[in-house]
């Protein structure tokens, strides 16, 4: 898994590519949680941009899901951006369509936090 | 073009390890397309085979990579059975909880089993549940075994 870290105004966006299963999700998780530390006081602000990941298991759901709670524990927030085919299928089935916030566009997922 | 011989069966052995999981992923890609599934149907029995092999690996043998997980699969004209057998001590498929409920929905695991059953037309556990056998059919849903 690739996982690029950049960012737009206070927003952070973590580009990632590949698969998003087994071991290495925990990759994910842990630039989640890096990027959770770095923002330690202040509302972390986080896009997951998944437009070049192929596959997303349970786990991977999981660690997504654990980011999610994590943030929304602290006041912050986190985005997905780009969640096609196999992504979006899965979080209907899991039930999580009206958990999580869904853009198509960058600019727009940006400005959702403002 | 189907190029499926009936009835083949392809068999893979690999060690108890989570970082092996891509081995899984590449393999049943693979057959999938050599198959002629369709895309739909191709997501769905990749995902399901590596939540399998994820659960053979990290609950059944323990991330012990001394054991194997061991896994079979059956090619047919109009279907792909795929076994999956690990060397633990076997599970209840009755205790595992339904993470649609309410309270499980925010949990960060438990969705496994679901998945796999969501997304194969069937899904058998043989005891002591040490082995599960799911079946994806190619044909129109009028043909599930559900």
């Amino acid at each position: 898994m690739e996982i690029v870290v950049r960012r737009r105004d206070d927003v952070t966006i973590l580009d990632v590519a590949g698969r998003i299963a087994g071991s290495d999700s925990l990759d994910l998780k842990r630039a989640i949680d890096a990027q959770i530390e770095i923002a330690a006081g202040n509302i972390a602000k986080i896009v997951l941009n998944l437009e070049r990941v192929r596959i997303v298991d349970s786990f991977g759901l999981g660690v997504i899901v654990a980011a999610y709670t994590s943030i929304q524990r602290n006041g912050g927030r986190i985005a997905l951006l780009n969640v096609g085919g196999n992504i979006k299928n899965l979080i209907v089935m899991a039930k999580l369509m009206t958990i999580f916030d869904r853009y198509d566009n960058e600019d727009e997922a940006v400005a959702s936090f403002q | 073009m189907d190029r499926t011989p009936d009835g083949h069966v392809i068999s893979l052995d690999i060690p108890s390890s989570m970082q092996l999981v891509y081995v899984l992923d590449s393999v049943i890609s693979q057959i999938l397309k050599e198959m002629g599934f369709d895309d739909e149907s191709r997501e769905q029995v990749n995902l399901a085979v590596i939540e399998a092999g994820t659960n053979a690996i990290k609950h059944g043998n323990k991330e012990d990579v001394n054991k194997r997980a061991r896994f079979e699969f059956i090619l047919n004209q109009d279907k792909l059975t795929v076994v999956v057998q690990d060397g633990g001590a076997g599970f209840d498929r009755n205790s595992v909880e339904n993470p649609l409920n309410p309270e499980n929905l925010l949990k960060s695991s438990g969705r496994g089993i679901f998945l796999m059953e969501t997304c194969m037309d069937a899904v058998t556990y043989e005891a002591p549940g040490t082995t599960v056998r799911m079946v994806k059919y190619k044909k129109s849903p009028s043909n599930k075994q559900k």
